[in-house]
């Protein structure tokens, strides 16, 4: 290496220092970011996968802001105009509506581990507590996002929201107003500052609270992850839907997060009761688990009836989730089309809840704690496979990066961040093999100079 | 003791900001509130004028579906104002003089002319107060000319009809 080189480095390394140790002086110090050596499992850090999925809605969605016209007749038209003319637009639009699928996925994901693993207990309260309520802002956040749009399917979940806060006894008749102002002119504008302001900033703040102080940032996981939201996109185009219409009734069900309440809503279910009521109960479930829960027993294994209500819980939220996608074909007008018997709904989720917690709550009751399986012997790739495994998913990527500019060229935009999506996907098994090799490497310098002692040693 | 008197005070300094709740709520202007509509000369039973209210001149606004309202001359020679917007799902019922009835265009809610009262479709099953079409407070003066003063029930929401009843709504001044 030459001199000069030598003292550039020397210079950057400085400066790095230099910052870090300015930086000290600022919150940024508390939170300790670790990059795992190792395979770490990513049930561990759901959260932070939500976080980052969390700063990607971020930066995307103010992106989006530089086009979308927050107006009731201009909304629709300046979303389609994202869709179809903006340059790149449509892949702005589909990583902000792809990622906050996953951001909701991920954060139930993360509660439910969090749940079986008994991390709410060991001084954690406070954090189950905000994550629980980020959980349910992160659901809010999601409803005001579609809601933008101004489509069909948007006006029948701000029809359902009004609805159901109107019907709020006592305050209902004076917070509905405050959502829906002087009329739908007013409303869009409302949820749009709910939306990208006051939400998020609420849910940061929360964040701030919620965070634990040590973080994992697992690049080969975070690079799959941006991979799945890319590679979901070019699956699942986000659609447009159709502009609302006040003179058109077609058949509309709302997104995934939320079918299960509407499925109460077509049941017959009084309208608060099932848009407000019931979500809140099984929210306030969450909240106490905590201080309900007292033993010392973290393992899911060993709190059988815990296990057994989170297991309930789950095949509750399935189960209402499906009935809220059913639509009848066979009948005739839109409205027989949606309307779901109510005696047979009931029992159908009575049913299910009750048959899998009793069943977990048996099954785990009766169950013998058995010896935990000898752990599997760690793969461990030589030196030349990883290489040649390297070179190989360079060879990928580069093809993969190749056809997302080809596909885009050809105008199939949702075909590019497919392949986009691939290549991210490919570079974080590639990063996962780079860190295995150096952990391999680090294991073979220390084997030599055993070796090495030995012999001398002899 | 003296916590006690710095808690008061501080209650006491931060109360006005109570009142902050009113930025919430869009005001509609006064003289807006007092509208006139028609003329009683000019309608015969089974006529109806679609009109908004409170007009403010912006088409926005105007234009905007939670302000569309009909005047309906009943058959039986009754004024009535009705909100436009279907209690169902907001879609805009039109009035139907041969009927007698707003019939919505999407799910196919049928209201009477008399009360606004859903009597078929989505709408009709649903549960009181939300089964029926908001009203307009009317007001007739010597002239003959009628003015929309103000709102009973909830657009888009329904109306409790049970406690109001329609004749009560149209006043002569
Ligand atoms: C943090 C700052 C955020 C900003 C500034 C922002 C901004 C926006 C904007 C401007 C739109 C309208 C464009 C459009 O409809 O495509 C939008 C839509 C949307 N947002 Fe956000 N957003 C943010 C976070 C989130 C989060 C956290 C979620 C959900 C977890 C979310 C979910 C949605 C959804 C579902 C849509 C509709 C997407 C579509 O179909 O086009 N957003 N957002
Ligand atoms: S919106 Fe009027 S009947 Fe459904």
């Amino acid at each position: 290496m030459s001199s000069s080189a030598r003292s550039m480095r020397e210079l950057v390394n400085n400066l790095w220092r230099w910052t870090v140790d300015r930086l000290e002086r600022t919150t940024i110090v508390v939170y300790k970011f670790t990059v795992p050596k190792q395979y770490v499992s990513p049930f561990g850090y759901l959260g932070t996968l939500t976080a980052i999925v969390f700063a990607i809605l971020g930066v995307s969605g103010a992106f989006l802001m530089f086009y979308y016209r927050p107006d009731v007749e201009l909304a629709y038209l300046s979303v389609k105009e994202i869709q179809e003319k903006v340059p790149f637009g449509f892949i702005m639009r589909n990583i902000h509506y792809h990622a906050s699928n996953l951001m909701v996925l991920l954060a139930v994901l993360h509660l439910y581990y969090q749940y079986f693993s008994g991390r709410y207990k060991i001084k954690n309260e406070v954090l189950w507590v905000t994550g629980v309520i980020l959980g349910v802002l992160t659901v809010l956040e999601a409803y005001t996002g579609y809601n933008l749009i101004m489509n069909q399917r948007a006006m029948l979940a701000v029809n359902i929201g009004m609805g159901l806060t109107f019907s709020a006894p006592i305050l209902g008749p004076s917070v509905a107003p405050i959502f829906l102002g002087g009329g739908l002119f007013d409303l869009v504008i409302r949820f749009y500052a709910l939306h990208v302001f006051i939400l998020p900033l609420l849910m940061l703040l929360l964040a701030a609270v919620h965070f634990p102080r040590a973080l994992i940032m697992d690049f080969p996981v975070i690079s799959a992850v941006v991979g799945v939201i890319f590679i979901s996109a070019g699956l699942f185009p986000a659609e447009l839907g159709i502009k609302f219409d006040l003179t058109r009734g077609i058949v509309e069900v709302p997104e995934w997060y939320l079918t299960a309440i509407y499925a109460f809503l077509r049941a017959g279910t009084e309208r608060f009761t099932a848009g407000a009521l019931l979500p809140l109960l099984f929210v306030i479930l969450f909240l106490i688990v905590p201080f309900v829960d007292r033993s010392r027993k973290l393992s899911w294994k060993d709190r059988p009836f815990f296990t057994g209500l989170g297991v309930a819980s789950i095949a509750l939220i399935a189960i209402t989730t499906v009935w809220g996608f059913y639509v009848d074909f066979s009948k005739e007008t839109a409205f027989d089309q949606l309307y779901v018997e109510p005696t047979l709904f009931y029992s159908t989720i009575g049913g299910v809840t009750l048959v899998s917690f009793y069943a977990t709550y048996f099954y785990m009751s009766r169950q013998k704690r058995g010896v935990r399986p000898p752990p599997t012997r760690p793969i461990m790739l030589s030196p030349k496979t990883s290489t040649s495994l390297m070179i190989t998913l360079l060879v990928f990527i580069a093809g993969a990066v190749a056809a997302t500019f080809y596909t885009y060229s050809i105008n199939l935009p949702n075909h590019s961040m497919f392949y986009l999506g691939i290549a991210f996907f490919l570079f974080g098994l590639l990063l996962h093999i780079y860190r295995h090799s150096l952990s391999v490497e680090e294991r073979l310098k220390a084997q030599k100079q055993q070796q090495k002692a030995e012999i001398t040693n002899q | 003791m003296l916590q006690g008197i710095l808690a008061a005070a501080a209650i006491v300094v931060i109360s006005p900001f109570t009142m902050f709740i009113n930025f919430f709520y869009r005001k509609e202007e006064e003289r807006e509130l007092r509208q006139k509509i028609a003329n009683i000369r000019d309608l015969s039973p089974g006529s109806y004028i679609y009109f908004s209210y409170p007009q403010t001149g912006d088409p926005k606004v105007d234009n905007d579906p939670f302000r569309q309202y009909v005047l309906i001359m009943t058959h039986d020679g009754q004024l009535r104002v009705y909100s436009r917007v279907c209690v169902h799902l907001w879609c805009l019922p039109a009035y139907i003089p041969t009927k007698g009835q707003l019939i919505c265009p999407c799910h196919g809610s049928i209201y009477r002319e008399s009360d606004g009262v859903a009597v078929d479709g989505p709408a009709a099953y649903q549960s009181y107060p939300t089964n029926a079409l908001p009203m307009g407070r009317v007001e007739v003066d010597n002239n003959g000319d009628i003015w929309m003063v103000g709102v009973e029930g909830r657009i888009g929401y329904g109306r409790e009809w049970r406690n109001v009843k329609p004749e009560d709504l149209v006043k002569r001044v």
